[in-house]
């Protein structure tokens, strides 16, 4: 049989002191070389982004657009690039309290190559951020965001070539990114929008979306007026987002997929309507609602869960012990009480605040359960959206 | 003042085993992470309806992996795996040898490989007549070494015990192409026998015979297993470990200095802001990273950044995660793992991967070993290919979103053919990780998982052997895929749990 004797085995031990050899000889200094991915990362991934407010755009008396543009100063030179649909996280501290929310960048990818995001925030009853903002977001003030974020984004290799975009109020923002990313030339797919607003009075982007819908034959726009006194102008419809008018609007004879966005009354309604279409569910994306309100409302809550508990939480090497309301997500509760919580989504999605949980039970909506599997297995929670059914003990990582 | 005998930098393969071997052993352990969740690559993220697996192909030996977790009392669901790989090379014009294979495919090669040493020496017989013996002489050998392997007890003794095992010594200063030229292989069969080469990232011409071998035979002598519930599981499961055994775990903490005092390292500080003491401290970062952000540049040894310029940087992937809408029967798939590639030989292979897109793409489709990994009517697929060097050189941020797209869509498309198979009418769910997104997550030079590059004289044994020597201070011990044994997850695990051995030893003074 062949053996390996004709191999030499003396050269092993010259390769050892070759070895060290090549260390020897080489240069002693950090290397330089070219490393574009290490680039692209830290420019596309930002840990924080530190902007300024550049302009303040009444859009209806409850909603209004902020410009943001780089803060050189706090280090911030360039905007990270993104994809039409992502949000960015803002930070802020309301009355020594961290808080944050998740907002859809309105503005296309290609102004933020230029440093300019535009924020389109409207002011939601008994809401603490937007109040905030609405309070205190001027020309000129501090803002510190995250990098751009989120999953709600055309993917050619997955979603029809026609999309059928379903928005809500607020919810328009994302798709005022895409239809501009569609008439920079940056995304290639066609556009149908059926918004729906208040009444022709509350519509956000009139004009925008006009001039998007004239100046690129791939956008068309529907508003569809729920509340509407009167005769609903021209072109318009009246009523709500239904089975019917999604079936007037979208291609006959053609796969569409639907891209649906705004708040959580509008999903419970729409959803029930999508059904009735039969799509496959590839074809139905959703974004994400923001935060969860009111775990008491969901047919599987359980009963006789205390109105307040107990939450002991631990962040690194320190212990805190706070009380809080079952209603609130254990997030809330803890930011009620001034703990900082790593957070990004706030709807169970992006995982970011993942936790772990060492004693005590939780409820979590069907709707934000995006937990990995083995999270079960080992007690792992997104504080997000868990609400407390009893005391709970955690670990929680620190925020940064 | 609280001082931990040991600080772990990275919660990685090779930090987690650290970690938990520390804490098992009664020291006080303080394991520090940048992300929020365990395992650096060995992890999990769900989209839609679908968790996917980011990394892991299969576990190579999973007797050894099942002792670590016991060792650890971690308790991991398994799932176990008979065959190896299937190779699928696809005929270009021309080409004499070609032939229309099970799927239809005008194909070079077509070689689907059995567990079991015998049946591998038979299926490959069988391809290539007159390549048996030579096959099992291979096994053979690794046989034997392994033999002698588990009689070494620590690095130190390995060189001077290789003295009596010349058929060692002759498979470590040559190439895998050189082993089996001597062992009279044919080579197509080589080529056959090489097709893992790419889970070590070096090709024939470049890796020694003997690490590739002792790869190869842990893959064809028991079979492989994967956990059920994606890497994910495992990561927690040491995780889980290291609390229950009085370890700290802190996430969301990136060490971002290393202080230090005396000529060694004393303290890291944590996001900028917290400093915390500790006598040893076990790397689980790539030194290229630990030694550019984390110290000041009068405090790092001069050999240190010699070895850094003295390696090349391992090769990088790129890897398209597929939530199809489909089974894989309705698919037709039919094996777990399928590596297509452009050519037979591996150092064309090689030479080919230092572009986008060489044509070569392994799909796995987890289905075929987990058959539950996604809801009823569904399965995932994923597809990997390998680059070497700065292939992103060119791509600017704003162009990023579409090259990913692109760079799917060829592998995508490569696949289809290779197997005459249609899957892209059927991607509910799709996740593109190029060389930035793993540059991201793992924080490495070109985003490589690997480390640096296997060569001969840099090989498993060269390593090992100077283990000791090449580490930084007295009390800074690196570990995982930029060490002894390059990547993969048990390498990671087994030079963690080593580090670990090393710190317990010397904090309890050989006790």
């Amino acid at each position: 049989m062949a053996n390996l004797k004709s191999l030499k085995a003396k050269k092993f031990f010259p390769m050892l002191s070759e070895r060290q050899g090549r260390f020897d000889s080489a240069k002693a200094e950090l290397p330089q070389f070219g490393d574009n991915a290490m680039a692209l990362a830290k420019a596309l991934h930002p840990k924080r982004q530190y902007l300024k407010i550049a302009e303040v755009i009444e859009r209806s008396e409850d909603c209004r657009s902020y410009t943001l543009v780089p803060d050189p100063d706090r280090g911030t030179t360039a905007l990270a690039y993104f994809g039409a649909g992502k949000y960015l996280t803002v930070f802020e501290t309301i009355e020594d309290m961290p808080v944050t929310r998740a907002y859809s960048i309105s503005s296309s990818p290609k102004d933020s190559l230029e440093g300019r995001y535009v924020l389109t925030i409207k002011l939601v009853d008994g809401g603490l951020m937007s109040k905030f903002i609405f309070d205190t977001w001027t020309v000129g003030r501090d803002v510190e965001v995250s990098a751009p974020s989120g999953n709600f984004e055309y993917q050619p290799l997955r979603d029809a070539k026609k999309v059928v975009c379903l928005a809500g109020g607020s919810g328009i923002t994302p798709f005022v990114s895409m239809a501009n990313a569609i008439a920079d030339g940056d995304e290639d797919f066609e556009l149908t929008l059926l918004y729906g607003s208040r009444d022709a009075k509350n519509i956000l982007f009139k004009e925008e979306l006009d001039a998007l819908q004239e100046k690129c034959d791939k956008i068309k726009v529907v508003h569809v007026l729920s509340n509407q006194k009167g005769r609903c102008p021209k072109e318009m419809e009246k009523g709500f987002i239904t089975a019917e008018l999604i079936r007037k609007y979208a291609p006959a004879d053609e796969e569409y997929s639907i891209f649906l966005c705004g708040p959580q009354q509008m999903y419970a309604f729409v959803d029930k309507e999508l059904e009735k279409l039969n799509l496959e569910k590839k074809y139905i994306r959703h974004e994400m609602f923001g935060e969860f309100h009111n775990p008491g409302t969901q047919e599987d809550y359980p009963a006789d869960v205390p109105e307040t508990v107990k939450i002991t939480v631990t962040i690194q090497d320190k212990t805190y012990i706070v009380r809080g309301k079952s209603e609130d997500s254990v997030m809330q509760t803890l930011e009620k009480n001034g703990i900082s919580v790593p957070a990004r989504c706030r709807s169970g999605e992006c995982g970011f605040c993942h936790s772990h949980l060492i004693s005590g039970k939780v409820y979590v909506p069907a709707a934000l359960e995006y937990r990995r599997l083995a999270d079960y297995k080992f007690g792992c929670i997104h504080p997000c959206c868990s609400f407390p059914l009893t005391d709970l003990e955690i670990n929680v990582p620190v925020a940064k | 003042m609280k001082q931990y005998d040991v600080i772990v930098i990275g919660a990685g393969n090779g930090g987690l085993a650290a970690a938990a071997t520390c804490a098992k052993a009664g020291l006080s352990t303080l394991l520090l992470e940048r992300h929020n969740i365990p395992g650096g690559s060995a992890s999990s993220f769900v989209r839609g309806r679908f968790e996917f697996e980011p990394s892991l192909h299969e576990l190579a030996g999973i007797e050894t992996h099942k002792e670590m977790f016991e060792r650890f009392g971690s308790e991991v669901d398994w799932y176990t795996h008979d065959s190896t790989f299937r190779l699928v090379v696809p005929a270009k014009e021309g080409d004499e040898g070609a032939f229309v294979n099970e799927n239809g495919v005008l194909v070079t090669m077509d070689a689907r490989m059995p567990v079991g040493f015998q049946n591998f020496a038979k299926k490959l017989e069988e391809i290539v007549p007159g390549s048996y013996d030579s096959c099992m002489a291979a096994f053979d050998l690794s046989e034997r070494m392994f033999k002698i392997f588990d009689n070494l007890e620590t690095p130190q003794k390995l060189v001077g015990s290789l003295k009596d095992f010349p058929d060692i010594l002759r498979m470590v200063s040559h190439t895998m192409n050189e082993g089996l030229d001597a062992l009279g292989m044919p080579k197509k069969a080589q080529d056959i026998f090489n097709t893992y080469w790419c889970y070590l990232g070096s090709p024939g011409s470049k890796l020694d015979f003997l690490y590739y071998l002792a790869m190869l035979h842990s893959y064809v002598k028991n079979g492989t297993g994967i956990p059920h519930l994606r890497s994910h599981e495992m990561s927690l499961a040491i995780d889980d470990s290291i609390r229950r055994n009085g370890g700290d775990v802190w996430y969301n903490s990136e060490v971002t200095k290393v202080i230090m005092n005396d000529g060694k390292p004393a303290a890291v500080v944590i996001n900028g802001e917290k400093t915390v003491y500790g006598k040893y401290f076990i790397c689980n970062s790539s030194p290229n990273s630990v030694w550019a952000d984390l110290f000041d540049k009068k405090d790092i040894p001069a050999k240190q950044l010699k070895m850094l310029n003295a390696r090349k940087i391992a090769c990088t992937l790129t890897t398209v995660y597929l939530g199809m809408n489909k089974t894989k029967e309705e698919l037709g798939i039919t094996d777990y793992s399928v590596f297509i590639a452009p050519d037979t030989d591996s150092d064309k292979q090689y030479e080919a991967a230092q572009n986008y897109f060489s044509g070569y793409c392994i799909i796995n489709c987890l289905n075929e070993i987990i058959p539950d990994c996604t809801p009823e009517g569904t399965s995932q697929l994923f597809l990997t290919t390998m680059t070497f060097g700065d292939v992103m050189k060119d791509i600017k941020p704003q162009d990023y979103k579409k090259f990913k797209t692109k760079v799917a869509q060829d592998m995508i498309e490569t696949c289809e053919k290779a197997l005459n198979i249609s899957i892209k009418p059927y991607i509910e769910e799709i996740e593109i990780a190029l060389p930035p997104t793993f540059a991201r997550y793992l924080n490495t030079p070109l985003g490589t998982p690997y480390g640096y590059m296997l060569e001969k004289w840099d090989s498993m044994i060269p390593r090992t052997a100077q283990y000791m020597q090449d580490q930084p201070f007295d009390n800074f011990f690196f570990c995982g895929a930029t060490q002894e044994r390059g990547d993969g997850y048990g390498c990671a695990y087994y030079t963690g749990e080593k580090a670990g051995g090393i710190v317990v030893k010397k904090v309890k003074g050989g006790k």
